[in-house]
């Protein structure tokens, strides 16, 4: 059962960005559905941004 | 979960905690009940910000070859927190960066495979080098 739904048949790179200009402009959702601009969290200082593969 | 015992490290490192997972709000609203966190979590649905942040996909043996799932379950059993149903893409991987204001990033690891996760301390490090003094 090598092949699962979603799964890329070949390795993948990563691709870090040299820097998150491409990111900033971008928005998620918080638990309330409203949208959130990705930029603001680091506007004042320092943010750790977690991007999660599942919960839990 | 780890984040959630280090939040007050990286608010004393002078460092916004923001947690980003797929699925609908909802989900998000569940498992933050579900397990007790104070901490926002967002969801990027469509997954622009994954694909910005340059996370991959991964094969099946990055998901649930042998040394992901050893891994994965010393990890739960000495957290005492196991994975939920899986919500958005069953295969898309995520990642840390660790952004300034003038969105330079200071820090990145983007997982290789399901196992691949940065340790809270090394994040922390790098949010302690480059926080003002």
């Amino acid at each position: 059962m090598r092949r699962l739904r979603g799964a890329a048949v070949r390795r993948q790179k990563t691709r870090p960005p040299g820097d998150a200009s491409g990111l900033a402009g971008l928005t998620v959702k918080d638990f309330e559905g409203k949208d959130v601009r990705l930029g603001s969290f680091w506007e004042d200082g320092p943010a750790v941004v977690v991007f999660l593969r599942h919960y839990g | 979960m780890q984040l959630h015992r280090d939040r007050d490290k990286f608010a004393a490192a002078g460092a916004r905690l923001v947690v980003i997972g797929q699925g609908t709000p909802e989900q998000a609203a569940h498992f933050r009940e579900s397990l007790k966190l104070d901490f926002p979590i967002y969801v990027d649905q469509r997954r622009e910000v994954y694909e910005a942040a340059g996370a991959k996909i991964a094969t099946f043996d990055e998901l649930l070859g042998p040394k992901m799932v050893a891994r994965g379950g010393a990890v739960a059993a000495k957290l005492g927190v196991f994975q939920g149903k899986t919500v958005g893409h069953p295969a898309q991987l995520g990642g840390v960066l660790v952004v300034l204001p003038g969105d330079d990033i200071a820090y990145s690891h983007l997982s290789d495979d399901a196992s691949d996760n940065p340790p809270n301390s090394e994040v922390l490090a790098a949010v302690k080098a480059v926080a003002p003094s």
